[in-house]
C-alpha cells in the first residue's frame, strides 16, 4: 500500500483528529462523540451524533398509551452521559490520549485504521449502556458499529438508532431501497428501486408525528449545497453516503427535525423553520400498527424489547458521484 | 297550512308537504337533449342568496318569507355552502357525543316515557342557529307553463320552505333530496323563495355522525319542470339467471299528467334497452298509464357488470303525447349483476365477493361536506389506481351523482341510510338507557322514512350491492322495521347493519351479514371457527389515523383462510380537516377539532384518511394498493 494513502492521526488535547486526502475528522475525547466530519471541504456535523431512543408519538402510539409505559426513553433521547472513550490505532489500544501522555508524539501518526469507541450511559432507571465505535479505514471511510445493551426492567423502545444532525438542510437525498415511507409492519407495498427525494419533506400528518422511515435500504446519499462556513462561497453540492454493511441493509429517516421538535407541534405550521438535516440511521423500528387508534397495540413481532441487545452497523463515506 | 316551529321538537314530524322520494332518473324535454345530457327542464338555483343568521329561533326574522319583507339587513351567502364555512356560526368537530354535551340537558322526546315530550327542546333553545335564506328568481323558458317542483339535494338539518308568501313544506333528513311541488304558486317572474334552516331538531339525535357539525343548504338546489306526461318514478330491476347466462329487466313506471287532467288518452311510452354501443337490445311501446309494469325477458348472455368491467345498459323512456310528439325523455343506466348468499358465502356474479373497500365521507378541506364533481372524479380515479373496489357511504347517502360515478366505474357500494345515534348509547361505556330510535314507536316512522328515501332515490344503481341501515345506533324494533322495509322490496341486494353485535337479541332479524368494526384478526378467527351463522365482513377496519396502516396482512390473509370472510372497508378515505386562515404565518392551515374554540371536541380524531384533507395520497396508500391488488 502506498504510504501516502495512510491515515494521518493527530493526538490533540481534547480530540483525536484523523485526516487524509479530501477528508478530516475530529473525535472529541471530552465531549460526547464525533465532532467534525469534513469531506470534500464540507462539514457534515452540527453536533456530535447520539443514540436516538424516541420517536414523536404516532396517533396510534397515543391511542394505546405507549408513552405512559415508555416515556422514560424520551428523557434518554434528550439527555445522555458519555461514560468513556477508548482509542485504538492499527489494533493497538492507547486509551485516552490526553496531555501529558500525548506529549510523547512528535507529529501526526500514520495508521491504516483508527478506532474510537464511545460508551454512553442512559438516564433511564435502570440505566443501560450503548457503545458506538467509529473505525476509520484507509481512504477515509468510517465503519460505525452500534451496540445497545439490553437491560431487564426497561420498558419497550419506540425506536433505536444513531441521529446525525447536519448543519444545514439537504437539497435532496437518494437511496436504494423501498419506495415511500415504510415501517416494519407496513412495507409490503414498497417497491425496491433507486429513489430521489427532493428537499426534506415531512409527511404532513394533521398532527406532526414520526414519519419518513425507509426500511430495507442499501444506501442513502445526502446532498447539501448550503453551508454555515462563512468563507465557503462555491455553492457546490456535496454528498455523503451512508451504506449498509455487506449483505445487509439499513433503515433511516431523513427529516429537518428531531423527534422532540416533531413531538412539540400540534400542526405542521407549528414546526420551526427548517434549518438542519436530521438523519437517523435506525437499528430497530417499532411498527405503526393499524387495528384501531384507541388502544390496539402494534402486532407482537413489531415491538422493540429494551431488555435485549440491539447491534448493528453501517458505513459512512463519499458518494459514488 | 301554516308552518309550526314545534315540529322541531317532535320526532313524529319530519316531512310536511314534501313529495314522495323517487328514483333519481334524468329527465329531458326530448331525445336530443338526452343525448347531450343537457336538460331544458331543469334550472339551477345555486349561487348567491340573501341570508340572515340568528343564533336561536327567538331571534330569527320570523316574517322574512313575505315577499315584501325588508331585507336591507340581510347579508349574502353562497348556495351550496355550510353556514359555518361561510363564517356565521362556529365550526365544531365532535365524535360520539352530542354537540351540546354538558351545555344543555337534553333527552330525546319519549325516550324516557310517553309523557316526556321534551317540548321546546329545540324550538326554544338558546343556541340553535337559524339560517334565513331568500332567493328571488324568474323561471327559465323551458320550465314556464309546466308543473314546477324544487329539489333540495341536501339541507342540514331541518328546513321550512315558502314561495311567494305561501308555506310550502318542511323537511328533515339532511342527506337525501327534499322535493316540493311549487306549481300552484309559481310565477314566470319575480318569485320569492324563502328557506329557514335550523341547525338542530329532533333529527339531531339521528344525525350524530362522527364529523364536523354543520348546517345550511350545502348541496344543489334545482327547479325542474314536469311536462304534460312525466315519469315520477322508475324502478329498473335487472335480474340474472342462476347460471348468469340470461338476463331480464323488469321496469315499474309511475307516470303523472297535468294537474287535474291526469294521464291523457293517447299518450304512449316507448322503453328501449340499449347496450353500451347504443344498439337496441329490446324495445316496447305501450299506452301510457299511471302505473306500468313492463318486462324485458330473454336477454341472452348479457354483459355482466363488475368492478373490472362495469358494463352498463341504458334504459331510455320516451313519453309521447296523443299527437306522437316526444314530451319527455328519460334516461337510466342499469347493469346485470347478481349478489346472493349461498351456503353462508356472499357470491357476486357466482364468485365469492371480496370487499377491498373504504369508508368515504363526502369531504373537502375547502368546502367541508360541500364537494364538487371534480372532487368526486378525483376520488374515483384514486380508487381505481389503488385497487379499491368498494365504498361504504358512511354514514349517510351521498350526492346522487356519486352513485352514477360508481356505476360507471365498477365500484361496489354499500349505501348507508342517514342514521347514527351513538351519543344515545355509547357514552363513557355502552349504556342504552335512552337510546334512539330503539323500540320507540314515536321514532320509528322517522327512521323508516330515511330508509325509504335511501331506497327509492338510489334503487336503480347497479353499483349498490348492500343497503345499510345506518351506523352505531344500537338496535331495537325500529331498526328491525328498516330491515323489513328493505327486504320487502326484494331487489336482490343484501341488508347490512353492525349494531346487532351489541345486542344479539336481534341477530336473527337484523342484518344478513355478520358485520364488525375494528375486530382484531383473532376475534374474526374466533367467530369464523365457531359455527358462524352469517358471512363476515368488516364495515370498518384499519383505522388510518395519522401514520398508521400497519399489519394489514393479518386481515388480508383471512380471505384465503376463510370462505366466509369477505374483507372490509378501511376507516377511512379522507382526513376531515378544514382550511382556515393562520394569523401567525399569514397563510392558511388545515384545522381540526378544537381549532375553533369548539367544545366539546374530539380534536384530531377526524383525520383518519388514506388521503390527506387536501386530496394527496398518504404514504400508506402503497400498502393499500398492494394488499387490495391481491384479491380481485
Amino acid at each position: 500500500m502506498d504510504c501516502t494513502n495512510k491515515l494521518q492521526v493527530i493526538m490533540g488535547d481534547v480530540s483525536v483528529g484523523v485526516r487524509g486526502e479530501n477528508f478530516s475528522y475530529l473525535f472529541s475525547t471530552v465531549r460526547l462523540g464525533m465532532e467534525s466530519l469534513v469531506r470534500d471541504g464540507a462539514e457534515w456535523l452540527y453536533r456530535t451524533p447520539q443514540p436516538a431512543f424516541w420517536r414523536a408519538l404516532t396517533d396510534n402510539d397515543r391511542g394505546n398509551k405507549f408513552a405512559l409505559k415508555s416515556a422514560m426513553w424520551m428523557g434518554a433521547d434528550c439527555f445522555i452521559k458519555c461514560a468513556g472513550v477508548v482509542v485504538s490505532v492499527d489494533g493497538r489500544e492507547i486509551g485516552v490520549p490526553l496531555a501529558p501522555a500525548n506529549n510523547m508524539y512528535e507529529g501526526a501518526l500514520e495508521a491504516e485504521h483508527v478506532l474510537i469507541a464511545y460508551t454512553y450511559e442512559t438516564v433511564t432507571v435502570p440505566a443501560t449502556e450503548v457503545e458506538v465505535c467509529y473505525e476509520v479505514v484507509t481512504g477515509g471511510d468510517i465503519h460505525v458499529r452500534v451496540h445497545y445493551k439490553g437491560k431487564k426492567g426497561l420498558p419497550e423502545l419506540p425506536v433505536f438508532g444513531m441521529r446525525f444532525i447536519m448543519p444545514t438542510c439537504a437539497d435532496r437525498y437518494c437511496y436504494e431501497g423501498l419506495s415511500g415511507e415504510t415501517y416494519p409492519d407496513r412495507m409490503a407495498g414498497g417497491v425496491y428501486g433507486l429513489y430521489e427525494v427532493k428537499g426534506l419533506p415531512v409527511t404532513p400528518y394533521l398532527v406532526p408525528q414520526d414519519c419518513g422511515v425507509h426500511m430495507q435500504t442499501k444506501w442513502v446519499e445526502i446532498y447539501r449545497s448550503s453551508t454555515l462556513d462563512n468563507s465557503r462561497k462555491d455553492g457546490e453540492e456535496k454528498g455523503l453516503c451512508f451504506r449498509a454493511e455487506e449483505g445487509g441493509d439499513l433503515a433511516f429517516a431523513c427529516l429537518p427535525y428531531t423527534a422532540m421538535e416533531l413531538e412539540n407541534a400540534s400542526h405542521q405550521e407549528e414546526l420551526p423553520p427548517a434549518r438542519r438535516t436530521v438523519l437517523t440511521v435506525l437499528g430497530a423500528v417499532r411498527g405503526v400498527g393499524g387495528i384501531d387508534s384507541w388502544g390496539a397495540d402494534v402486532e407482537p413481532p413489531y415491538h422493540i424489547s429494551a431488555e435485549e441487545d440491539i447491534e448493528y452497523g453501517f458505513w459512512i463515506g463519499g458518494v459514488k458521484g | 297550512m301554516q308552518a309550526d316551529i314545534k315540529w322541531l321538537d317532535d320526532p313524529q314530524v319530519f316531512r310536511v308537504g314534501q313529495l314522495a322520494a323517487h328514483s333519481d332518473h334524468k329527465i329531458y324535454a326530448n331525445e336530443n337533449e338526452m343525448e347531450r345530457q343537457q336538460s331544458s327542464l331543469r334550472q339551477s338555483l345555486d349561487g348567491k342568496w340573501q341570508f340572515a343568521y340568528s343564533v336561536n329561533p327567538a331571534e330569527r326574522p320570523a316574517d322574512f318569507y313575505h315577499a315584501d319583507y325588508d331585507t336591507s339587513g340581510f347579508g349574502k351567502i353562497e348556495v351550496p355552502c355550510h353556514i359555518q364555512m361561510a363564517g356565521y356560526d362556529r365550526i365544531q368537530y365532535v365524535n360520539t357525543m352530542y354537540p351540546w354535551e354538558g351545555k344543555v340537558f337534553r333527552r330525546p322526546a319519549y325516550a324516557l316515557g310517553e309523557n316526556r315530550t321534551e317540548a321546546g327542546s329545540f324550538s326554544e333553545a338558546d343556541y340553535n342557529p337559524v339560517g334565513s335564506y331568500r332567493k328571488v328568481f324568474d323561471l327559465d323558458e323551458g320550465l314556464r307553463g309546466k308543473r314546477v317542483c324544487i329539489c333540495f339535494e341536501g339541507v342540514e338539518q331541518a328546513m321550512y320552505v315558502w314561495l311567494n308568501d305561501v308555506f310550502i313544506g318542511y323537511a328533515e333528513d339532511s342527506f337525501t333530496p327534499s322535493e316540493f311541488d311549487l306549481t300552484p304558486y309559481i310565477k314566470d317572474r319575480g318569485n320569492v323563495l324563502a328557506v329557514e334552516v335550523y341547525k338542530n331538531s329532533t333529527a339531531a339525535y339521528l344525525e350524530d355522525q362522527d364529523f364536523f357539525r354543520f348546517s345550511g343548504i350545502y348541496r344543489n338546489v334545482t327547479l325542474y319542470a314536469k311536462p304534460k306526461l312525466h315519469v315520477e318514478d322508475l324502478w329498473v330491476k335487472p335480474v340474472l339467471s342462476d347460471d348468469l347466462k340470461e338476463g331480464s329487466v323488469s321496469v315499474k313506471l309511475i307516470l303523472s299528467g297535468e294537474k287535474d287532467e291526469g294521464i291523457q288518452r293517447g299518450g304512449q311510452v316507448t322503453l328501449s334497452l340499449k347496450d353500451q354501443e347504443g344498439l337496441v337490445v329490446a324495445e316496447k311501446t305501450l299506452t301510457a298509464a299511471e302505473t306500468m309494469d313492463v318486462s324485458f325477458d330473454g336477454v341472452r348472455e348479457p354483459h355482466l357488470w363488475e368492478n373490472k368491467n362495469p358494463y352498463l345498459y341504458q334504459l331510455a323512456v320516451m313519453l309521447r303525447d296523443e299527437s306522437g310528439e316526444v314530451v319527455e325523455a328519460v334516461s337510466c343506466e342499469t347493469g346485470f349483476r347478481r349478489i346472493e348468499i349461498r351456503d353462508k358465502v356472499i357470491l357476486f356474479n357466482g364468485r365469492k365477493l371480496v370487499i377491498n373497500g373504504v369508508n368515504r365521507h363526502e369531504w373537502s378541506a375547502e368546502g367541508g361536506r360541500c364537494i364538487t364533481l371534480k372532487d368526486m372524479e378525483w376520488d374515483i380515479q384514486c380508487f381505481k389506481h389503488n385497487n379499491i373496489n368498494a365504498v361504504r357511504t358512511c354514514h349517510y347517502p351521498d350526492q346522487p351523482v356519486w352513485y352514477d360515478l360508481c356505476d360507471r366505474n365498477g365500484i361496489y357500494v354499500m349505501s348507508e341510510t342517514n342514521l347514527e345515534s351513538h351519543g344515545s348509547w355509547q357514552k363513557a361505556f355502552t349504556e342504552p338507557s335512552w337510546n334512539v330510535p330503539g323500540s320507540l314507536p314515536q321514532w320509528k316512522e322517522a327512521v323508516l322514512d330515511r330508509a325509504r328515501s335511501n331506497f327509492e332515490t338510489f334503487k336503480n344503481h347497479p353499483s349498490i350491492l348492500f343497503w345499510s341501515l345506518g351506523n352505531e345506533s344500537y338496535v331495537g324494533d325500529d331498526i328491525g322495521a328498516m330491515q323489513r322495509f328493505f327486504k320487502e322490496k326484494d331487489d336482490g341486494r343484501l341488508v347490512h347493519y353492525e349494531g346487532v353485535f351489541h345486542n344479539r337479541a336481534y341477530e336473527d332479524s337484523v342484518s344478513e351479514v355478520e358485520s364488525r368494526m375494528y375486530a382484531r384478526p383473532e376475534e374474526i378467527i374466533e367467530y369464523l371457527e365457531n359455527d358462524p351463522k352469517k358471512p363476515f365482513l368488516l364495515c370498518e377496519y384499519m383505522h388510518d389515523m395519522g401514520n398508521s396502516m400497519g399489519g394489514m396482512k393479518s386481515y388480508i390473509d383471512l380471505l384465503d383462510r376463510f370462505e366466509m370472510y369477505h374483507g372490509g372497508f378501511i376507516w377511512d378515505y379522507i382526513d376531515q380537516a378544514v382550511y382556515a386562515g393562520d394569523p401567525v404565518t399569514g397563510g392558511r392551515r388545515l384545522c381540526y377539532g378544537g381549532d375553533f374554540d369548539d367544545r366539546p371536541s374530539d380534536y384530531e380524531f377526524s383525520g383518519n384518511g388514506i388521503v390527506f384533507a387536501d386530496r394527496t395520497e398518504k404514504p400508506a396508500m402503497q400498502e393499500v394498493r398492494y394488499y387490495y391488488g391481491l384479491h380481485e
